[in-house]
């Protein structure tokens, strides 16, 4: 067959696997060859003989040779990953699906609304930004975790705040006797910004129910529906439109998505479950 | 292109030498079904023709139940007769979705080159069958490489493509008859068997108005024909349009593309926990929409192709026109 394969995994060197939190790892892959992806694309990952499973590169698409990959542990195949030491060799297909309009987000003021492992696609985003951060007026970044010691990516903060044009803000459900920062659920981070809503551009990634109330929040303080960039987790199995598991009314998230606008998807009645 | 015939004995002779060459499967009739079989010079002559449908949806030739899609296969070309026009005109939406875009499934495309397909007329109507509903003549129009028609002993054989002449001319029969024929008996036929669907099918809705009515339907509807379902996704394996499946690993990195369904639990269910489809009758309810609301949406074109095999198929004897009557009935 002289046309690519769309089923076949090319091979990855599983480098490292650095625990995040007790249930979240980041895991370093490196690859023979360069491997391009656009920012909020994703990649199916293959463990042998295991499963396949889609994840949102959490490294920055300008480092072609490595590629990290931020896995909560939540199923069948999460699991096999959490039990790998670094060392063995993954299969990776892809990248996939449409990613985040970088281009559309220009000369915009910014939000960047994370909770949880949602944290790994708009650490992608960020670093993507910030490449070129003089070309956005600034990136709010509100970033909530249940309590400090979930948080994932802690070394980065510190060089996160020393940019310039980055403002970030935290908040935790529960707070420990060093937590100065806020506390409570992530959307109270919203009340803090002195912002033009309607002109804003907003990326939303996180637990169903934080993307609910986020998005629903930031429509009350008068986010425009087109500007609310979502990414939505669905089961996939082939990851390129043909398997029909993503399917969501008329699009397959894989394909169409997994970045939708609200206003692509609002009228879809599961969007967030 | 010219049609060609031949009598149907040389015809059997001709497919017998050609099984040296090809797979060739075609229907063979059994007590209580017709089904696609690999032919063999004995069974050559026990095929039967124009009869509606084999059992088996077109779709198997190219999109097997269970297939390795990472190991390379070499395979005999196959040809296939007797596929009926349901079937081929739900090669249309396959086609789309396995072909077209930046993702080509090269196994799909390799088995759609490699089959010679040879349709058929439908010259009887089954109890369930209602192609013309959606606007499908019930006799080859396209994707297909040879229409066949059986009438006074003859083979009539009208080649669609390239592909479908060569295979014709591989016949090797003396008397195979090329040039003009008179088509009037078989176009007579064609009509009356066109006119019985249509009456047979009087009060079945269109395709647009089952997609008003499956948008407008309560969740009492699908609850009630949901209550005798049992999950088996048998509509879906024998529904010539339906084209889920499901990436099984194996050892040595290697992908099963296997047969799936929206009607299997935890179809959608992500790793976190949520399942869109959990309950039952909204499987069912998305079995309708994805027919008559989404992939028209999509790809412009109808999942459903009235074939009748998914009302045969159900043990719970849910009735597909039934549940589409009902929704529209007060459209
Ligand atoms: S939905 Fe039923 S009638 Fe329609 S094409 Fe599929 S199996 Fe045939
Ligand atoms: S009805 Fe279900 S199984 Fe069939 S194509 Fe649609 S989603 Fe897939
Ligand atoms: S994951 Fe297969 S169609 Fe989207």
């Amino acid at each position: 067959m002289s046309e690519k394969n769309i089923y076949k995994p090319i091979k990855f060197h599983l480098d490292k696997v650095v625990e995040e939190t007790p249930a979240i790892k980041t895991f370093f892959l490196s690859a023979e060859q360069d491997f391009n992806f656009k920012t909020g694309q994703f990649v199916e990952v293959t463990i042998d003989g295991v499963g396949e499973a889609p994840y949102t590169p959490s490294s920055s698409p300008y480092v072609k040779d490595r590629m990290e990959l931020t896995v909560m542990k939540a199923g069948y195949v999460t699991d096999k990953m959490h039990q790998l030491k670094g060392g063995e060799i993954l299969g990776i297909r892809g990248p996939f699906g449409k990613g985040y309009p970088v281009e559309k987000f220009y000369n915009r003021e910014i939000i960047i609304l994370g909770g949880g492992v949602g944290l790994a696609p708009l650490r992608c985003l960020i670093y993507s930004l910030l490449e070129e951060e003089d070309k956005f007026r600034k990136i709010n970044i509100c970033f909530g975790a249940k309590t400090p010691a979930d948080f994932c990516y802690k070394n980065w903060f510190p060089e996160l705040l020393r940019r310039e044009r980055v403002h970030l803000l935290r908040s935790v459900d529960k707070a420990d006797s060093n937590w100065n920062e806020t506390v409570g659920v992530v959307t109270v981070l919203l009340d803090k910004l002195r912002v033009d809503w309607a002109n804003l551009i907003a990326i939303v990634c996180g637990p169903p129910i934080m993307m609910k109330f986020g998005t629903l929040r930031l429509l009350e303080l008068g986010c425009r529906e087109e500007n609310i960039y979502l990414s939505m987790e669905k089961n996939m199995s082939c990851g390129l439109g043909k398997c029909g598991h993503c399917a969501m009314g008329n699009y397959f998230v894989c394909k169409d998505g997994p970045v939708f606008t609200y206003d692509q998807i609002k009228n879809h009645p599961d969007i967030w479950i | 292109m010219k049609p060609y015939s031949i009598y149907i004995d040389k015809w059997s002779q001709g497919l017998a030498k050609l099984l040296q060459k090809y797979d060739i499967y075609a229907p063979i009739k059994h007590e209580n079904y017709l089904d696609y079989e690999l032919l063999t010079p004995g069974s050559v002559s026990a095929v039967v023709y124009n009869q509606p449908k084999p059992s088996t949806p077109l779709k198997a030739f190219f999109f097997p139940v269970k297939e390795n899609v990472v190991r390379e296969t070499s395979k005999r070309t196959k040809v296939v007769i007797g596929a009926p026009s349901c079937d081929l005109q739900a090669l249309k939406l396959l086609d789309r979705i396995f072909l077209e875009g930046e993702y080509l499934d090269t196994y799909y495309q390799k088995a759609r080159e490699e089959t010679i397909v040879i349709g058929t007329d439908c010259l009887d109507i089954q109890e369930h069958c209602h192609c013309t509903t959606y606007g499908i003549e019930p006799y080859p129009t396209e994707n297909c490489d040879i229409s066949l028609a059986i009438w006074d002993q003859k083979v009539m054989l009208q080649p669609l493509t390239a592909k479908g002449e060569q295979f014709i001319n591989e016949l090797d029969a003396h008397d195979l008859f090329h040039g003009e024929i008179d088509f009037t008996d078989l176009l007579q036929k064609r009509e009356s068997v066109r006119q019985r669907l249509k009456i047979h099918n009087q009060n079945l809705p269109d395709n647009e108005k089952t997609r008003e009515g499956v948008i407008k339907a309560e969740d009492a509807i699908w609850k009630k024909y949901a209550a005798t379902c049992v999950s088996c996704g048998a509509c879906a394996a024998i529904c010539p349009t339906c084209h889920c499946f499901l990436l099984i690993d194996r050892q040595g990195f290697e992908k099963i593309k296997n047969w799936d369904t929206c009607q299997y639990p935890a179809f959608e269910k992500v790793a976190a926990g949520e399942d869109p489809l959990k309950k039952l009758y909204n499987r069912l309810a998305n079995r309708y929409f994805c027919k008559f609301v989404y992939k028209p949406d999509m790809f412009g074109e109808i999942a459903c192709t009235g074939c009748g095999r998914c009302i045969e198929a159900c043990i719970g004897k849910i009735n597909k026109n039934e549940i589409i009557t009902e929704i529209c009935q007060h459209l």
